[in-house]
């Protein structure tokens, strides 16, 4: 009987092991997502977006996305004219800028602007930012399905964000994420990111499509990826306010 | 004209051309503005405009831009029978050569950009109400459109160090503000006040422009910017002249022994500097700024004449005085986004004792995806004298909604009314509250 409880425990204490070797904690998952979507040491990505309301009437705008790293990032659209040559930098510590060639003046994101939508897409400016979710919040693995971690993400300490919690599906292959859902203050599902088509360009996994919808106003945007150029040797000039109202 | 159209025609000609060999875009928009007094149903404004920007960059170390607008206004300027041969006199027209400038990336010097030519010059923190913002002119034609510039044939240089940026305009020329016109032409000015007993019957006024030399119509002005404590901050100096007109000698000439009077007036544009300080952050999550302008003019003399006796008084004192703006926005948890400004200083008010204190304000909700913007409460307030403010106050309210039904397509509709009593810029107005109707789609 001693010799059974001794047997039982070390094979408990092994699948343990086992498990605990395999999977990586919610934090490390997180981190592995975060880098493998910003691993190209730059990107320089041609979007079109597709916004679609609840009738099916479509918009579409045309944008340019510089990034580095993961903490700056440059958007300039192209079209529609009526807002071509708007223009977004996202740099570290939270600091965002807005060119507005209408009024021709570079103004500085006010916080509580960040959360509102971008240009009338389905994403906030805050979306707009390059993604760092492991900095911004703490994760939890709800889940693990055969190819899929599930994390619950609940916003750090000091950390406002309009969304009171998210939930993540990361692929385990890769740690690409391929669903998000973000929820209200009052916790009610409010909207669904989605990455499409995600394939290997080079060494670095990329989604070409992705899509944003509001469910409360059943409403999507759909980034389509049309020319990526990546580690092409962007220069920290390029996310800067001198270049933001710069046609080139 | 006719040449004009010629020089038009060509650069389409060439940048079509070139649109095809590089990276150039010919944009524009068309756009309708209606306007119609509420108590008499009176049209005040029909103008419908065509834009047109050119765009483009053979390389990443130069880019131009020019726009031209033209403009067709629906009130005409009929007279007598010979002015029904003129389509210009039957619907008004004008070309606007907006801007054209080059901009030189890297030029010399890795860090330093050039932009030479036609341009606008925006300095300042502030929405629309800059007073550290002088190199450009005023654009008053609309008076409603506040904050509105005109272009200066100019050279821009900025240099970038660090986190530090440095800019220095050079401005040739004088260009002078352009005011309002037709009902609205009083609206910056004050009423003419004639001793008891003396009756105007002509006034005529002559505009004495500086003369276009270096000394004496130039303006310069520099700028340093950086960012502080997450504060963008700037501090600039200014040296020019002020863009409005201001007289500095009226000649009053009797007509009969009944005390009736023909005036003439002489206007010039007196040099001034100004000393600006600006900055914009975050406070609490709200959106803040700021901005003052520390003026010093030249005195100004002004001389009455009359007759054989010449008076001699100060039209401008050189006391320094100061304008400024203090603003914030806020976007509620509910969607609605607030802004407002206190302002010390209209664009036209100089001196000390002139300056008046305003508040701007502007609630806006967007509907529907963005495609529907409601303003159900914007405008703004002024008070001419704090003691007595009850008889001493003005505003105007400007409900509007915007409405976006296409992409490029924008049609709005709201309304001016206006209110006030005693001496100010809204009361001397507030007979001509109004309804209007823009819409606009760019291409």
């Amino acid at each position: 009987m001693k010799k059974m409880l001794i047997t039982i425990t070390m094979l408990l204490i092994w699948v343990c092991g086992s498990i605990y070797a395999q999977t990586p904690t919610a934090e490390d998952i997180l981190k592995n997502s975060d880098a493998v979507v910003n691993a190209p040491q730059d990107q320089e990505i041609s979007l079109k977006m597709t916004l679609t309301d609840k009738g099916g009437n479509k918009k579409v705008r045309e944008m340019k996305m510089y990034q580095k790293g993961d903490e700056m990032r440059l958007i300039r659209f192209l079209s529609p004219a009526d807002q071509k040559g708007v223009s977004f930098l996202s740099l570290p510590d939270d600091v965002q800028y807005l060119y507005l060639p209408a009024f021709h003046k570079v103004r500085r994101i006010a916080s509580h602007i960040k959360n509102d939508n971008f240009a009338g897409t389905d994403f906030s400016y805050d979306d707009m930012s390059a993604s760092k979710y492991a900095e911004e919040y703490d994760a939890t693995l709800l889940e693990k399905t055969d190819d899929l971690y599930i994390l619950e993400l609940i916003p750090k300490h000091g950390v406002e964000k309009s969304y009171s919690k998210l939930k993540m599906w990361v692929r385990q292959d890769n740690f690409y994420p391929v669903k998000v859902e973000f929820y209200d203050n009052k916790s009610t599902l409010w909207k669904l990111f989605e990455s499409r088509n995600i394939k290997k360009h080079g060494e670095y996994w990329v989604a070409s499509e992705a899509e944003m919808t509001d469910l409360k106003k059943q409403h999507s945007t759909k980034m389509i990826t049309e020319k990526i150029k990546l580690n092409k040797g962007l220069s920290d000039n390029i996310f800067t306010k001198r270049n933001l109202k710069r046609v080139k | 004209m006719k040449k004009t159209f010629m020089i038009i025609g060509i650069l389409l000609v060439i940048f079509s051309n070139s649109y095809a060999q590089a990276d150039f875009s010919i944009n524009g928009y068309l756009k309708t503005d209606n306007r119609m007094l509420t108590d008499d149903n009176s049209f005040t404004w029909n103008e419908n405009q065509l834009g047109l920007k050119f765009e483009g960059s053979y390389s990443d170390d130069y880019h131009l831009f020019s726009e031209v607008r033209v403009r067709g206004f629906g009130f005409p300027e009929i007279s007598q029978t010979a002015d029904l041969q003129g389509k210009d006199k039957i619907y008004k027209w004008d070309l606007e050569f907006r801007e054209a400038y080059l901009d030189l990336y890297q030029f010399g010097l890795q860090d330093l950009d050039v932009r030479i030519g036609r341009q606008i010059i925006t300095w300042g923190t502030a929405d629309k109400l800059n007073p550290t913002g002088n190199i450009c002119p005023e654009d008053l034609e609309d008076v409603f459109n506040f904050g509105e510039q005109a272009c200066v044939n100019s050279v821009l240089a900025t240099y970038y160090w660090k986190d530090f940026t440095f800019s220095g305009v050079y401005v040739p020329t004088f260009t002078p503000a352009v005011l309002p016109s037709g009902i609205y032409a009083s609206a910056l000015s004050e009423p003419m006040e004639f001793p008891t007993g003396m009756t105007l019957r002509n006034s005529s006024d002559k505009i004495i422009l500086p003369e276009q030399r270096f000394t004496e119509s130039s303006q310069a002005a520099f700028k340093v910017g950086t960012n502080l404590f997450d504060y963008d901050l700037s501090v600039s100096y200014y040296y020019g002249r002020d863009d409005l007109p201001l007289c500095n000698k009226v000649a009053i000439n009797p007509i009969d022994t009944l005390g009736t009077v023909d005036v003439a007036a002489e206007m010039i544009y007196p040099k001034m500097q100004v000393i600006g300080a600006d900055f914009a952050g975050n406070l609490f999550n709200v959106g803040i700024w700021g901005e003052a302008a520390f003026t010093i003019p030249d005195e100004v003399e002004m001389q009455t004449v009359m007759g054989d006796e010449i008076q001699k008084s100060i039209a401008l004192k050189d006391d320094p005085y100061c304008k400024f703006v203090l603003g914030g926005d806020y976007t509620f948890k509910n969607g609605i986004y607030l802004n407002t400004q206190y302002l010390h200083g209209f664009v036209h008010e100089r001196g000390n004792d002139d300056l008046n204190d305003y508040l701007t304000f502007r609630f806006e909700k967007k509907f529907f995806n963005d495609e529907l913007k409601i303003v159900p409460l914007g405008g703004a307030v002024s008070v001419t004298d704090w003691d007595d403010y009850r008889n001493n106050y003005g505003f105007v309210a400007n409900p509007e909604i915007t409405y976006y039904p296409y992409d490029n397509v924008e049609i709005i509709t709201g309304a001016y009314i206006l209110n006030g009593k005693g001496s100010n810029m809204f009361s001397s107005l507030k007979d001509n509250d109004e309804m209007y109707f823009k819409a606009k789609v760019s291409f």
